[in-house]
């Protein structure tokens, strides 16, 4: 039976986890709340919410319940794959196998990304549907550019929430209590700048803080954020994106090293 | 050169668990799981490991596998350090953990072999024929395309070890691989284990069931308490614990004189006893054949309930005797 082993190779790991993610996904009916059921919801109170807003309170409202449901899809879903490791008890025999983890965890980001991207979707439609008519946006091919570099925001912070599921076990418990804050502190629903300013250097720790400021100073003509602008947020936003998976890079390695070293990979 | 090199080596291997309890006032324990293994392993046989629960089983298995560190010591397999080399390694050994967890219940048996085949590499042009042999050679033919929620722990078990042969490797560790089977699951997983050596495989077997590492493995190594007590032959072993003949004589209590008088029969090389039911059983282990069934009967003329009778002894007779020996 003993042959030369087979080389891994890391972008078909990626893709082998990308394709079970969707398998599992298809399998599990509970998925439909999330990333189905939530965005209509999400949709019709943040139209409500909006219609005060202004002119421009379609895209307030397509930015507010849209990043709501990507918000959970993207970044809730990508931690909590791993933490579904733990409790499978598939994370012994992933972590066992020549591909390093992050790239499992990569491909399942893939999937998040994509399903978040479903969801704002689904908020489009239904905000087309109740309001009559598209928003108006000024610049919609650079909206829907920015709108996926955002996912990519938010799948950075979650491929750093993966590497704390990795860690501990409790990860979950952390990242409900953080969830509302996190999601309110980096303006997804709407803008930082209207919180207190003592919080506005916490949110900038986030990357998606800036791409969804980006967003609005792109898409909303008169919006008024961060004194420096759409292209000062742009560039924050790639900053902190490739700090996050830089870090992401380093913390897998030594979450790694540190879990071996533990012994409590197969807890949950 | 390396294929000459044990498939694995271990020197003064140790594992101590560290861990805090409470939320405010910490409670620090401290578990020595391994305490000094020396074990070496030849390559192409089955190399059982016996032990009780908690004995250090599952620990050395992890670290063998690249799952665990030692704290102090080292491991070779393959001729490779476990902690230096683990890129090396992992794709040339296998893991069965086994038990309820490690699979991906939503989805198919098939589709679990393809996500790990393709973690490992198996080439893409061999993967769906490779899946196909192995469903077959574990007889899951018939539900490959089942979700695995709805396979029973027998067909996980074997699930999980065409998971850990998926890859071809020279080592697979198998850990307690039929624990909580029925017999009829649990002798077509032996049958399987015996097929895989017969393709060259090297199996480090753990398990608490005695007939199964007697069935299995020509050599074996029983863990107390961290400890390696004893490793060789079965036949070895029964040397080991005073003889492979045992007399078992049973009756409503013995005196001390009776007990000094068996003990004085030629061969015999060790007496245990232990409460069974109202009566009191005496098992001695006798090195030769001089000793036989009447020569006790004749010591213990005052017993008209005495019962004697001879058996060979079983491995489980030479683990209880170790273990016991620990005190575990």
């Amino acid at each position: 039976m003993a042959a030369a082993p087979a080389q891994y190779s890391r972008g078909r790991s990626t893709v082998a986890a990308f394709r079970l993610s969707v398998l599992q996904f298809l399998a599990d009916p509970q998925w439909l709340v999330p990333s189905m059921i939530a965005p209509v919801i999400f949709a019709l109170v943040s139209f409500e919410l909006f219609r005060v807003a202004g002119p421009y309170f379609l895209t307030y409202a397509i930015l507010g319940a849209g990043m709501m449901s990507m918000w959970g899809q993207t970044l809730y879903g990508s931690g909590w794959a791993t933490g579904q490791d733990r409790e499978f008890g598939t994370l012994e025999p992933t972590i066992q196998a020549p591909t390093p983890y992050l790239y499992v965890v990569l491909g399942r980001v893939l999937w998040n990304v994509l399903s978040g991207l479903i969801g704002g979707l689904i908020v489009y439609l239904v905000i087309l549907v109740v309001a009559g008519g598209p928003p108006t946006v000024t610049d919609p091919l650079g909206f829907a550019l920015l709108f996926v570099f955002i996912m990519v925001t938010l799948a950075s912070v979650g491929v750093v929430f993966a590497a704390f599921y990795v860690y501990t076990r409790y990860a979950g418990f952390i990242q409900n209590i953080g969830e509302f804050a996190f999601y309110i502190g980096t303006g997804c629903m709407f803008p930082v700048v209207l919180l207190p300013f003592f919080t506005n250097p916490i949110s900038l720790l986030f990357p998606p803080t800036w791409g969804l400021d980006a967003l609005r100073y792109l898409s909303i003509p008169g919006y008024r954020g961060f004194e420096w602008g759409f292209w000062g947020d742009l560039l924050g936003a790639v900053a902190t994106t490739t700090a996050y998976l830089g870090f992401a890079g380093m913390v897998f390695y030594r979450v790694e090293r540190h879990v071996l070293e533990e012994g409590n990979l197969s807890e949950y | 050169m390396l294929s000459e090199t044990p498939a694995i080596d271990i020197r003064g291997l140790t594992r101590v668990f560290e861990s805090r309890k409470g939320f405010l006032f910490r409670e620090a324990t401290r578990t020595e799981a391994l305490r000094g293994i020396d074990l070496t392993v030849e390559r192409g046989a089955i190399f059982g490991l016996l032990g009780p629960n908690g004995a250090g089983k599952t620990t050395l298995t992890k670290i063998l596998s690249t799952l665990l560190l030692p704290s102090t010591g080292t491991a070779m397999v393959l001729g490779h350090n476990v902690v230096r080399e683990a890129d090396w390694l992992r794709p040339r050994m296998g893991l069965v953990l086994g038990g309820e967890r490690g699979l991906y219940n939503r989805v198919s048996g098939r589709e679990n072999l393809r996500y790990f085949a393709d973690l490992y590499g198996v080439p893409l042009a061999e993967r769906e024929r490779r899946i196909a042999e192995l469903i077959s050679r574990v007889d899951l033919d018939w539900a490959a395309d089942r979700r695995v929620e709805e396979y029973s722990r027998g067909m996980k078990q074997k699930l999980h070890i065409a998971r850990g042969i998926l890859h071809r490797p020279e080592i697979l560790f198998l850990d307690e691989p039929t624990i909580g089977l029925d017999p009829k699951s649990a002798r077509e997983i032996r049958k399987l284990v015996r097929s895989l050596v017969a393709d060259g495989v090297t199996i480090f077997l753990t398990t608490h069931y005695m007939f199964e590492a007697e069935e299995l493995c020509p050599e074996i190594a029983i863990l107390s308490k961290g400890r390696i007590v004893a490793r060789d032959t079965v036949a070895a072993l029964r040397q080991l614990v005073g003889g492979d003949r045992t007399l078992e004589a049973e009756a409503y209590g013995f005196d001390d004189r009776e007990v000094e008088a068996l003990r004085a029969l030629p061969g015999v090389s060790k007496i245990l006893s232990e409460e069974f039911g109202p009566a009191l059983r005496l098992t001695l282990r006798v090195r030769t054949g001089e000793t036989q069934p009447e020569d006790v009967r004749a010591l213990l003329p005052n017993h008209p309930e005495l019962s004697v009778r001879e058996r060979r002894t079983s491995l489980e007779d030479v683990y209880l005797d170790l273990v016991e020996e620990e005190g575990h």
